[in-house]
């Protein structure tokens, strides 16, 4: 018995022992940087007077909250990063579902829906600009070809969030392609040979066969992309600097300026904090779902 | 036989080292003046032995790049350029090695300099930080082409009582935005992206308002008849007079619409003048034309000054090399002949100087834009008013916010910058 148990307590240590660098690493990469935001967010740091004399407390926190702007960024996030991951969502699960049929020349389709992934988002947003200039863009010309009146697609309040969202599903919707037909190839082929032998269709297969099985493979897409989502910045930056107006100001852009133009480093920490605890609970809830699934 | 390999491995080591010591090393933005730079240092090198590394860069990097450079006590750049946006954070902050003594002990002329430059980019409170480099004072590209024209000038003569000419004051100028908005051409294009573009070229309708950011002691004075009437005007030109979508046109889409001949003027940067002149980049070469921004009177203008400035950081590891560079780029000679490649020179006896006049004739017109330029408010929080500026603006030109009310937030928020930075008391 207390043999065994020195044993167990040996092979800890070693499993400890080994793990010592990935964790030092981890530790020095990620954790660091998220104590160092947390304690620069509670001072009155700034990249004027780079020091941690002032200790504020949770007026950093207070002040981020009671800014109309920091507010209005974070609705308008939340409402981009619905947009982007339920249209998505919907239209890489029809695609993954047609490809997953598909026999022939499938690395040549996946070749294809690869190539935006593959693209840096500032070149991303920079060929898309050349491509919507209203007066000397191809799209508008397209259109103008077909019959259409110009579309102001950068320069309208009420087109422009859309025309990110259209931007950012052109570059991102191979992702959920690409890992929920990942998903769909893994899937046991008994229960639909079953289904079929009980008469049931294709849409009933769909959703008492496909769905159910595929609940964790689409949570683990969701949350990954949704994380990815709230990031967005560069197309951003590139495409319209937050405006025309406000009404393109996403979270990450209002954080970045608050950092790196107003050079206010404990409020911006303070704001990526929040942002970050949202981001948690949020992962945290979805996790918790994604285990009753299973 | 070791030890000989070994001395022989050190001593190479250290005359390298040695040689490697005189790099001046400089980050600096990848635009026209940068390049000519670039075409003359070989000079400097052959003159003093020292080798420059010029590390370009996107604009939008460069903050990023530097403060961390700034703040550490021994960095890797041994000058910089500082735009004037950055003048108040950077001195304020203590990161630049005043340059007086360098200047008096060398006999360095600074009174050949603009002295809107020289307040831009150069001293502050009494202290020379800075040497200035270029500027980038706006003026209005115009087409002469369609000012000569004859059909024109009588049915402007016959819409609005006066002869067509180039605009002698800003009111005359609307009147032409107007005139030439039809046919598929527009009177103006603008560059309404957030925050500086837009910023930016609205202090040009400001100033040509007669308007004035604040008084002598910092107290803001935007929302006012003169503010109003720049909001309102940029608002008409942008939604009614200028291209679909120049509401978030930056300016180098504005120009491409001005280059391909689609509007009749385009208030910019003036080192865009040589690129209308490039026929890889232009359909209108020969027909363009820049100018002084007018004001609300024929003897006062209403351009906005731009400028950024040579200086040494205190991190500078080698600021006696830098120094030596510094004197040489901004030396008659060398800011000469970066003005013969197109640079935009600082200079007074080189915006004077007759081989530059002989090949650039607009040297002159913009000579006479900076004398009667305006400066934008430089202090630590210069790129925050700007943010906000470029905020509201926006928001005023899709219709969200009414001029004055837009104009009320700026100067609330204005002063709490000046307070924060003591301007204001």
């Amino acid at each position: 018995m207390n043999q065994s148990l020195t044993i167990e307590a040996a092979n800890r240590r070693f499993g400890w022992f080994m793990s010592a660098p990935s964790l030092a690493l981890l530790f020095a990469v990620i954790l660091f940087p998220v104590f160092w935001a947390l304690f620069t967010s509670v001072h009155d740091y700034t990249l004027i007077t780079p020091n941690f004399d002032n200790f504020t407390g949770a007026a950093n926190y207070v002040e981020a909250v009671n800014t109309p702007e920091f507010r209005h960024s974070l609705l308008l996030t939340t409402m981009f990063v619905a947009g982007v991951v339920a249209i998505e969502f919907v239209l890489g699960f029809i695609v993954a579902l047609m490809l997953n049929s598909v026999e022939r020349f499938k690395p040549i389709y996946y070749g294809i829906l690869l190539c935006p992934l593959l693209m840096n988002p500032v070149i991303v947003g920079l060929i898309w600009r050349m491509f919507l200039h209203p007066s000397l863009g191809i799209v508008n010309y397209l259109l103008s070809v077909a019959g259409v009146e110009p579309v102001n697609w950068l320069g309208s309040t009420k087109v422009a969030i859309w025309t990110i969202i259209m931007v950012d599903i052109w570059h991102q919707v191979s992702f959920m392609i690409v890992l929920l037909l990942a998903g769909l190839s893994a899937l046991p082929k008994e229960p639909y040979e079953a289904a079929r032998v009980d008469g049931a269709g294709t849409i009933r297969a769909f959703l008492h066969i496909t769905l159910p099985l595929m609940g964790p493979v689409i949570m683990v897409t969701l949350l990954i992309r949704l994380i990815f989502a709230v990031k967005t910045y560069d197309l951003v930056y590139i495409m319209t600097r937050g405006g025309p107006g406000t009404s393109t100001d996403f979270i990450s852009y209002f954080i970045y300026r608050t950092a790196f133009v107003s050079l206010n480093i404990g409020e911006a920490s303070a704001m990526s904090a929040i942002l970050l605890s949202l981001i948690l609970l949020l992962t945290g809830y979805l996790y918790r779902y994604m285990r009753t699934l299973t | 036989m070791l030890r000989q390999l070994l001395l022989g491995i050190a001593l190479a080591a250290g005359m390298s080292a040695q040689a490697a010591a005189e790099t001046v090393t400089i980050l600096m933005e990848g635009v026209p003046d940068t390049e000519y730079v670039k075409t003359l240092v070989p000079e400097f090198t052959k003159e003093t032995g020292i080798e420059v590394n010029l590390e370009v860069v996107n604009y939008a990097e460069m903050h990023t790049k530097l403060v961390p450079q700034l703040v550490a006590s021994k960095g890797s750049y041994s000058a910089i350029v500082v735009d004037f946006y950055w003048v108040g954070e950077f001195t304020k902050a203590g990161w630049l090695l005043p340059l007086d003594e360098r200047i008096a002990a060398d006999k360095f002329d600074t009174s050949v300099y603009m002295p809107k430059m020289m307040d831009l980019v150069g001293k502050v409170d009494g202290v020379t930080y800075m040497l200035p480099f270029y500027n980038y004072a706006m003026g209005m590209l115009y087409r002469k082409d369609l000012l000569a024209d004859e059909k024109n000038k009588t049915d402007f003569k016959s819409k609005y009582g006066t002869d067509l000419g180039v605009p002698k004051t800003w009111d005359e100028y609307l009147k032409q935005v107007e005139f030439f908005t039809k046919d598929g051409m527009h009177g103006v294009v603008n560059q309404g992206l957030r925050p500086d573009p837009i910023a930016m070229e609205w202090s040009n309708y400001f100033f040509a308002n007669g308007g004035e950011y604040h008084t002598d002691d910092w107290k803001p004075t935007l929302n006012n008849e003169a503010g109003i009437k720049a909001v309102e005007q940029y608002t008409t030109n942008v939604n009614k007079y200028g291209p679909l979508g120049s509401a978030s046109f930056s300016f180098d889409e504005a120009f491409n619409v001005m280059a391909q001949g689609k509007a009749y003027s385009y208030i910019t940067y003036n080192f865009f003048r040589a690129g209308i002149d490039d026929p890889t980049k232009s359909s209108v070469v020969g027909k363009v034309e820049i100018m002084p921004v007018p004001g609300p009177t024929a003897d006062k203008g209403g351009s906005l000054n731009g400028a950024w400035g040579w200086a040494i950081p205190k991190s500078s590891p080698n600021p006696d090399a830098a120094w030596a560079f510094l004197k040489w780029v901004e030396s008659h000679e060398t800011a000469k002949k970066r003005a013969l490649q197109g640079g935009s020179p600082t200079r007074t006896d080189v915006f004077d100087d007759p081989d530059v006049n002989a090949k650039y004739a607009y040297s002159q017109a913009l000579k006479n834009m900076l004398l009667t330029s305006h400066n934008f408010p430089v202090f630590t929080y210069t790129p925050q008013l700007v943010e906000v500026l470029g905020r509201e603006l926006s928001l005023a030109v899709a219709g969200e916010k009414k001029p004055a009310e837009a104009l009320a937030t700026v100067e609330v928020e204005m002063t709490e910058l000046a307070k924060k930075d003591g301007k204001l008391k």
